[in-house]
């Protein structure tokens, strides 16, 4: 039976992650991006010159690059960048056990429950603060298997060949402008690597917390998955809600090898007062599998398209994105793949939900080269409205060179169903919690798919309890 | 040419003497409305595939303003001995009609309405007469709501320099039973055309009106530029179908509005079939709660065929409904795009309004490309959209060939039924079996 909740007590509108810690960082970059900000970003890493050309090149870039006209609006973001700190660093080594971190960011991630899910379910857990991970540790057994789970800087450092045949690849530096300003000044993620044959069984997990006001965070994470490996990575995110904006911005680089498998699970749940602007894509090869869930309920505005570039014959991908625009909120989200090979298959599935005077967008582009024969796609976005000023909008891109692919793309969109409602209300349910009810059965085919049991700050997910209530 | 000349459009020939000239014998107000569209066309950018409405057609590349040409050749008679023999063919191919409009090189040769008709106050005349004879009606609709010069590029060149048009208004309760058919040709090559059509459907009229537009291969590229203005007043009904039929060369603009007010139904149907480029900016309002359009699309590419289609949906009035379907087979290297947009506005609740493109590809080389898009801002509202993109049900061929038919027939066959589902939704006199006999021609090339 359904508990007498109302669409209130789901909660979507209410932040729980809305503490701030006390305490000084070890260094904080002066406001605003500058070269000087980026030669102390890669100083104080210690990181070989090619590093910090990189950087330089990248933050040339960027500041050739106009600001996008497209997506939502950024209108103030130039003005919101020179006043953040491109660069805060909370302490100086990194722990691989708790009780190396600092108290009071131990008693952060306590709060969020980290170490508990950790000790559960995860094969690994990495925790970032500001600017750097504080905290990264993997479980033995996975070690054992040469599994590599690391800070990215670790990762550069301890295995620097590994690292430079991927790093930034897959993302080049001119793909767009935040990720050209995330190469200019990234700080913390995870270097991941996945041995041949390796079946990771647990998941590991990254959790990225703001805590400071004005702090603009760069996490830039490089994973690849050797051939038949399988694994799945969850990253997490939140902040405490302030007056000022905030900025955060990832860049996130997979390479899924021949017949391996991966999935990666993102939890968005920055305060509304956070830009969220990341690019994340996956580079897909012959029979292998990738999968994005991409679950974005925070921050002010995101614009994100996870994408899978299908270049391997028989590759697939995945998406399956959800996204809930409350008040103010601009959830400007979807998913790409460009079908490269032959006989490669994709499916996207897209959820919003737009209340009060939230806006959520879908926005996607489905790519079939000339020469991706037999390829195979579906697209569905499916939108609820709550509020007669909620707006959703949709804008697939659909671009077909091959003559031999099959490609749909569906979308609908539609308000709470009165007949349901009215279902519902005639069998006594107030109308408030017959409206949850239906907005969770809208949201339970990708509920499904979300890790609900282990992933601790999916908490709020959970308390709406989506699966199995209604009948 | 110089650089400048393509990136600004204006040229030896389109140039704001040009719009004086046009406008010299004109009413001041008229006079006035091409200088104001000749400044909006010189203030307004050409159009680049930085733009989300152009990202599928390159004009620096499909179209040279630049090398184009006025009209040289001399008015035609208003003779139908003398009319080009493709003309009178098409023209011989309609059934009954209430009433005729032939247009020869960009000029109105004839007009004529039904006497019944003519008796009950319909009017179907060149738009230079219209000018002179309904002055007050031009007046209130010409380049006024429906396309004004500010909507665009295209839009304003055509407001500046249109030198012909059509005008047909049926007044207050009449009903049209036969289609008003317009046929045009088009012989001069490397020149450009520039017309307008404004039809005013009074409250409670009905009709229905097909454009044809015919031409041989042209021997250089030619420009042929439309701006349609349609106004369906309360409870007025009304068809309006374009057919494209120009012969290779021709690169086909046709910017079109409806504006539909209270309970009217205003349907349209859009048929390209020749042509080098086609670019189409259909623009459907719902202006009048109840109202309703229907929006057909129908497209057979081979060779290097370019056609581009950019519709939106505007749902300003609430309880409206509004639904488009357009289907597109493309063989050899031709591309299709299409770009369509469901816009809800504010307090149009009760909208329904869908949208589907499929396209079938024929060929390994041809290229379509979709782009349906929602923006809704009502809560009380039900959309939908739909594209696809594949190629022949297999199943279909397969029946067909197993009840004895080769390969090249089943498919041809399969591409008819698959681009008649569009026909047989706006089944209007001869137009179904018009444009079916073209896409059998042009599948004769299909191997």
């Amino acid at each position: 039976m359904p508990q007498n909740e109302t669409i209130h007590d789901l909660g979507l509108d209410e932040y729980k992650f809305n503490f701030v810690t006390e305490g000084k960082p070890v260094f904080e970059a002066s406001k605003g991006l500058s070269e000087e900000v980026v030669r102390q970003i890669s100083a104080h890493k210690g990181e070989p010159e090619w590093m910090l050309d990189f950087r330089l090149k990248a933050l040339k870039v960027y500041e050739s690059k106009p600001m996008p006209t497209w997506g939502g609006d950024l209108s103030d973001l130039e003005a919101v960048l020179d006043e953040i700190h491109f660069y805060v660093r909370p302490q100086d080594r990194m722990g691989h056990t708790w009780d190396e971190v600092p108290q009071e960011i131990k008693d952060t991630f306590e709060k969020l429950g980290i170490p508990e899910a950790e000790r559960k379910i995860l094969a690994g857990v990495g925790a970032q603060y500001e600017s750097e991970m504080v905290y990264h540790s993997l479980k033995k057994e996975w070690e054992e298997k040469g599994v590599i789970f690391d800070s990215i800087e670790d990762g550069l450092r301890k295995h620097p060949d590994l690292f430079r045949e991927h790093f930034s690849t897959i993302i080049p530096i001119h793909d767009n402008k935040f990720a050209a300003m995330n190469s200019a000044v990234w700080s913390g993620g995870s270097f991941v690597y996945i041995p041949k044959n390796v079946k990771l069984d647990t998941p590991l997990q990254a959790y990225f917390r703001v805590n400071q006001e004005r702090m603009g965070q760069f996490e830039r994470t490089l994973i690849i998955v050797d051939e038949g490996a399988n694994a799945h990575y969850i990253e997490g995110c939140t902040a405490p809600v302030y007056s000022t904006e905030s900025f955060h911005s990832g860049v996130i680089e997979i390479v899924v090898k021949k017949n391996a498998r991966f999935r990666y699970t993102t939890i968005q749940n920055w305060s509304n007062n956070m830009y969220n602007l990341v690019t994340q894509r996956a580079m897909v090869h012959e029979g292998a599998t990738m999968e994005w869930i991409d679950g974005n309920l925070g921050s002010k505005l995101t614009m994100k398209y996870p994408s899978c570039y299908l270049v391997g014959e028989g590759a697939h991908g995945e998406i399956l994105s959800i996204a809930y625009a409350g008040d103010g909120q601009h959830q400007d989200t979807g998913g790409k793949v460009v079908h490269v090979a032959p006989r490669t298959t994709s499916s996207i599935v897209s959820k919003s939900i737009s209340r009060g005077h939230g806006r959520a967008s879908y926005r996607g582009l489905l790519k079939v080269h000339e020469g991706a024969s037999q390829a195979r796609s579906n697209v569905e976005c499916d939108a609820l409205l709550i509020n007669d000023t909620s707006r959703t909008d949709t804008y697939p891109y659909i671009e077909i060179e091959e003559n031999d692919a099959n490609v749909g793309h569906e979308a609908s969109v539609s308000k709470i169903g009165e007949e349901q409602l009215f279902y519902l209300t005639s069998r006594g349910i107030p109308e408030d919690e017959a409206m949850a009810m239906i907005v969770r059965g809208f949201i339970e085919p990708i509920a499904k798919e979300l890790p609900l049991e282990y992933a601790v700050e999916l908490n709020r997910l959970i308390e709406l309890e989506m699966e199995g209530s209604v009948g | 040419m110089t650089t400048m000349t393509v990136t600004e459009g204006v040229t030896d020939v389109f140039n704001a003497a040009a719009v004086e000239r046009l406008g010299a014998a004109e009413p001041e107000w008229l006079r006035e409305r091409r200088t104001h569209a000749w400044e909006v066309y010189e203030r307004t950018p050409m159009p680049t595939t930085r733009s989300e409405e152009w990202r599928y057609t390159d004009l620096r590349r499909k179209l040279d303003l630049g090398a184009l040409r006025c009209c040289t050749t001399p008015p035609a008679r208003d003779e139908f001995t003398g009319w080009p023999l493709p003309l009178r063919k098409a023209m011989a191919q309609d059934r009954e009609a209430s009433g005729h409009l032939v247009i020869i090189d960009g000029r109105v040769v004839h007009a004529d309405v039904a006497d019944e008709l003519a008796a009950k106050g319909v009017v179907l005349m060149s738009l230079h007469e219209a000018v002179e004879k309904h002055e007050a009606l031009v007046k209130e609709y010409l380049a006024t709501e429906a396309v004004p010069a500010e909507e665009g590029k295209f839009a304003a060149l055509n407001a500046a320099l249109w030198n012909d048009g059509i005008f047909l208004d049926v007044p207050r309760g009449v009903h049209l039973d036969q289609p008003v058919r317009v046929t045009r040709w088009y012989s001069e090559s490397g020149v450009a055309y520039f017309s307008r059509t404004l039809i005013v459907a009074e409250t409670a009229s009905q009709v229905s009106f097909v454009d044809e537009v015919l031409s041989d291969d042209f021997t250089a590229q030619t420009l042929t530029s439309s701006a349609v203005e349609v106004f369906a007043l309360d409870g007025a009904k009304v068809q309006y179908v374009a057919v494209q039929r120009l012969g290779r060369g021709g690169f086909y603009q046709s910017v079109q509005r409806t504006l539909a007010q209270r309970d009217a139904t205003l349907d349209t149907l859009n048929v390209a079939l020749g042509g080098t480029t086609t670019r189409v900016d259909l623009n459907a309002r719902l202006l009048g709660p109840g109202s309703n359009s229907d929006m057909l699309g129908l497209y057979f590419g081979d060779e290097d065929q370019h056609f581009d289609f950019n519709t939106s949906q505007d749902h300003v009035a609430p309880n409206a409904g509004s639904d488009l379907l357009y289907k597109g087979a493309l063989d050899g290297h031709s591309r299709a795009a299409f770009r369509g947009i469901i816009r809800v506005h504010k307090g149009a609740q009760r909208t329904d309004a869908y949208q589907k493109i499929r396209n079938i590809l024929l060929s390994p080389h041809a290229r379509a490309d979709s782009l349906p898009n929602l923006e809704i801002e009502a809560d009380d509202v039900k959309c939908s959209h739909g594209a696809t993109v594949g190629q022949l049900d297999a199943e279909a061929k397969f029946y067909l060939m197993s009840r004895g038919m080769n390969r090249i027939q089943a498919e041809r066959l399969v591409v008819l039924g698959f681009l008649g589902e569009v026909l047989s939704k706006l089944p209007l006199g001869g137009v179904s079996e018009k444009v079916t006999r073209v896409i059998q021609e042009k599948l004769k090339h299909h191997v």
